[in-house]
């Protein structure tokens, strides 16, 4: 994901909320400080079906909002 | 003037107030470094000390710690093992650990941010075990050899300090377990009827090697009453057959470390070690209809689905995927007891021997000493 975002690309990493202090420091030691993250709410293990595509709901209008802004 | 007084005066390298021991356990408490024990401060002339035992530069990385990508420079390694109380002597076997834990195969990255309580174990082979008098028989795993506990504890701090596994930011940890204090032994190779761990892997005996195992705390398998190598490998297989093991459903190598009086009888029955591993691969297994429905139909029919897509809930799921995946060593003083180390699940083991810096087998680490 870092070698897609140095390219130029719109990235990000979807992860979940106990996970973000750790997915800000591997973006900055991987050389690309600014990579969004798009929080999810924790857990992803042990989800129902239903709870599954409510976070890939929430992480998908993120990355749509992500779209846009690089198209604006 | 030493060579490390010239180092310190470059800015950023040194640092005010280090020399006394309150202040310095102080200066780590309040910066969030190391394991939350006290240590030794890392004076220059400690830490000059300790690099009288590195045969290599002392400013160029001999690794790259993960997460944090740290360069692991024998400076940074010998403050390290001076705040963990090493002796200067463990130094050799504190950079081969280092060095052979960051190879690619362990996963280093995995084990130190992984949310399963794993940490880098370290089993030392050949005759530098004896020399740093590393502990191989009673209470191995225990308390009691500065060897054991202090380059165990380096190991971490520079795992913490260097590679950045602080928990929360780089160490996902849910519960952690104590063997990431420290977590290093030796083979006990005279009570082993078998070839030790780093001769099965093609080193010669008298080489001194290190193995790194992506483990689990250990678990105890007591038996005080077999007497065949069936009885005991039974118990150790109703030990090891447990649902909530990574090595149900990844590609790790779950570790038996036999007690010498365990091994005794195991090989006494005719078993070789390869009949040991095909034996557990075979006999340590669970029932399908063991696991919870959710994950025999999310994980057991979709990732494993050539094995398990139409299975019975009576076919049985071993706790390794191939029989030579399973590691063996033994270890340990008199008594009934071996120990089930389950691993991480994307881990393989690494093995490494102590060399010098130009490639030649160090017989002794006094080999590493600077003239």
């Amino acid at each position: 994901m870092a070698a897609l975002r140095k390219r130029g690309l719109v990235t990000a990493v979807i992860c979940s909320t106990p996970f973000e202090k750790l997915g800000r420091a591997q973006a900055r030691v991987l050389g690309v400080p600014d990579l969004p993250l798009v929080m999810i709410q924790h857990p992803l293990g042990g989800l129902g079906m239903d709870d599954v595509r409510a976070r890939a709901a929430q992480a998908t209008r993120a990355v749509i909002a992500l779209l846009q802004e690089r198209v604006a | 003037m030493s060579r490390i007084a010239a180092y310190l005066r470059i800015p950023g390298t040194a640092m005010e107030g280090i020399e006394d021991f309150e202040a310095a356990t102080e200066l780590c408490r309040a910066r969030g470094w190391g394991d939350g024990l006290p240590i030794v401060p890392p004076t220059a002339q400690r830490v000059e000390k300790m690099l009288e035992y590195c045969d290599r530069p002392w400013d160029q990385s001999i690794a790259s710690v993960p997460p944090r990508d740290g360069a692991a420079t024998p400076l940074r390694l010998a403050a390290n093992a001076v705040m963990a109380g090493c002796r200067p002597e463990y130094f050799p076997l504190l950079m081969l650990a280092v060095e052979a834990m960051c190879e690619k195969p362990l996963n280093l990255y995995g084990l130190q941010t992984t949310t399963h309580p794993v940490a880098p174990l370290v089993i030392v082979n050949g005759p530098v075990a004896q020399e740093l008098d590393i502990n191989a028989g009673h209470n191995a795993f225990g308390p009691g050899r500065q060897a054991n506990a202090t380059i165990g504890r380096a190991i971490r701090l520079a795992l913490l300090n260097i590679g950045g596994a602080i928990p929360t930011v780089g160490d996902m940890a849910t519960m952690g377990q104590p063997g990431k204090y420290s977590y290093l032994v030796a083979e006990n190779e005279a009570a082993n009827p078998w070839e030790p761990l780093h001769v099965e892997r093609g080193f010669a005996r008298e080489t001194s090697t290190v193995t790194i195992v992506g483990a689990e705390g250990p678990h105890n398998i007591n038996d005080h009453e077999s007497i065949t190598a069936e009885g005991v490998l039974r118990m150790t297989c109703g030990t090891v057959a447990i649902t909530g093991s990574n090595n149900a459903y990844y590609a790790g190598e779950p570790l038996i470390a036999f007690g010498p009086e365990h091994a005794a009888t195991v090989a006494a029955g005719g078993y070789s070690k390869t009949d040991v591993k095909r034996h557990i691969f075979e006999h340590a297994t669970v029932a399908l209809g063991s696991f919870s429905p959710e994950n025999i139909g999310r994980r057991f029919r979709v990732k494993f689905a050539e094995r398990y897509a139409g299975a019975s809930l009576d076919a049985r799921v071993p706790m390794a995927q191939r029989a030579e995946d399973i590691m063996i060593v033994v270890l340990g003083g008199a008594g009934k007891h071996s120990m089930y180390i389950p691993t991480f699940g994307e881990t393989r083991s690494v093995t490494r021997a102590l060399e010098l810096a130009d490639g030649t087998p160090a017989r002794s680490v006094q080999a590493f000493r600077r003239s």
